[in-house]
């Protein structure tokens, strides 16, 4: 058969349209660049006060401090609202124990409170679950500079927080140390996974991480 | 080193010279920073002192019961002395010279009273190294004028015959615990019970002074903070929703989009061609 014009055409019309489409695809989910990583090191490294005479103290056993937990988390740009429990380490797995209903976020109670003058305060969601669906932090990635962050404790006051960062790092390679420090500036600290999902292993290869400062 | 006051302050000194000797030979190690951090701890009941640090005046009006510093002191050798408070320097009630505090450690100095009820100043060194994410450190020293005790956590032994001027010291998962203290091997509780939280990434250093004798005894607890690891890790995903990346189907669909725009490109060039030659 000679070539028909026409059927070369329809095979052209194809083949745009399909590579349209990978474009389109391809470029939405492009995973947006992290932003404002020097604004976090910075914060982590800004130093403590020094005392000029000798600090006394009561020689008093310690008492639980009752550190200030939060409640609720506000995020507008997200539409979240969200309760917020306090949450420890899985023995097990020397992890943090997220909260298994993946509507919650977990406030991580060994860290700072909501009341923190110093160190970061940190929230760890899940992006999703294999049996839930989506998390509270299932859009945390999308968060910008400049985005809203209200922090709630039990009595309903609220402290604001504005966005100045945003990063993704694979889970090998975090920075951890830096996230949950209890010195330098005060800071809010939100933590998912996110990247890459490896099927067998039911695990994300990445944790986004969004640091945000008191407005 | 040299004794001033004759009676008391000799086994005093001696034992604080034994014991800073012990100190300096157990941290002359990996001693990387050249200064130390000192508490001093008051554990004679009755007695508020002045603590004089080379003959300066370093914490006025010390009152039993009480935890001061930590001092930042270079490394080297120091002469401690305790006073009635206001009292002159020469009538000190408990005196150590050239005790040699090494680089890089974090020590207590503890005044207390010896087994047989003599005061006395025993250096402890701290351990202050990282605990895991969620636990806590207890330790706890006998400094007290009472014979050997076991400490007791919710009723169970923990640390067995303990006697003055000795530590025991466990990594436990951090919260609240009671504890008591008995005669070593008995039911007789000498101390407590006490409530003590211990918090996440600290150590509590309990220190059970006073006199089994003039039953006064009790407990003063020290904190040392700082101490915390950051968890393993932050597991918050297991459904595979959020994963932005390409699935092959996608790129399949892209690679047959090039394969149709070429087949078709190469149909069409010769219809060009050929095409003012067939007519």
């Amino acid at each position: 058969m000679r070539a028909r014009p026409g059927g070369a055409a329809l095979l052209v019309a194809a083949g745009v349209t399909l590579l349209a489409a990978f474009g389109v695809v391809a470029c939405r989910s492009r995973t947006a660049p992290d932003v404002g990583a020097a604004t976090v090191t910075a914060l982590a490294s800004t130093p403590a006060a020094v005392a000029a005479s000798v600090p006394v103290s009561d020689g008093r056993p310690p008492r639980s401090a009752g550190a200030g937990s939060p409640v609720r988390l506000r995020i507008p740009a997200l539409r979240l609202d969200a309760p917020v429990a306090a949450v420890g380490i899985d023995q097990a797995t020397g992890e943090v124990a997220v909260p298994s209903d993946v509507a919650r976020v977990g406030w991580y109670r060994f860290g700072p409170g909501l009341s923190a003058t110093a160190g970061s305060i940190v929230l760890a969601g899940h992006v999703d679950s294999a049996e839930q669906g989506r998390g509270a932090f299932f859009r945390l990635g999308s968060l910008t500079r400049g985005d809203r962050v209200t922090l709630t404790g039990p009595d309903g006051t609220g402290r604001d927080f504005e966005v100045v960062a945003r990063e993704r790092y694979a889970k090998t390679a975090i920075p951890l140390q830096r996230y949950f420090a209890r010195d330098g500036a005060p800071r809010l600290t939100l933590i998912t996974c996110g990247g890459a999902f490896d099927q067998e292993t039911r695990h994300y290869r990445d944790n986004v991480v969004v640091t945000a400062v008191p407005r | 080193m040299r004794i001033l006051h004759p009676r008391r302050a000799a086994a005093a000194g001696v034992a604080a010279l034994v014991a800073f000797g012990g100190l300096s030979a157990v941290t002359t190690g990996p001693a990387l920073a050249a200064s130390s951090q000192v508490s001093v701890v008051h554990g004679i009941p009755g007695q508020p002192v002045d603590v004089y640090v080379n003959g300066k005046k370093t914490v006025p009006g010390f009152e039993p019961g009480k935890v001061a510093g930590p001092l930042t002191l270079e490394e080297g050798a120091y002469d401690i002395a305790l006073t009635k408070p206001g009292e002159d320097l020469g009538k000190a009630l408990l005196k150590v010279d050239d005790a040699e505090v090494p680089g890089g450690a974090n020590i207590s100095l503890v005044a207390h009273l010896s087994a047989d009820g003599k005061p006395t100043l025993t250096p402890f060194v701290n351990d202050t190294g990282k605990l895991a994410a969620g636990q806590a450190r207890l330790v706890v020293r006998h400094t007290a004028a009472a014979p050997a005790v076991d400490v007791r956590a919710g009723g169970e032994p923990v640390f067995r015959d303990l006697t003055n001027p000795k530590e025991a010291k466990a990594d436990l998962p951090a919260g609240d615990v009671s504890a008591d203290v008995v005669l070593a091997g008995t039911d007789d509780v000498v101390l407590g019970p006490t409530d003590l939280s211990l918090g996440e990434g600290t150590a509590t250093i309990v220190y059970a002074v006073g006199s089994a004798e003039d039953k006064t005894l009790d407990v003063v607890a020290q904190t040392l903070t700082g101490l915390h690891s950051a968890p393993g890790g932050v597991p918050s995903g297991s459904g595979g929703l959020a994963d932005r990346g390409l699935s092959t189907p996608w790129y399949a669909a892209g690679a047959v989009g090039i394969l149709l725009l070429l087949a078709g490109a190469l149909r069409l060039r010769p219809v060009r061609r050929t095409v003012p030659a067939r007519r």
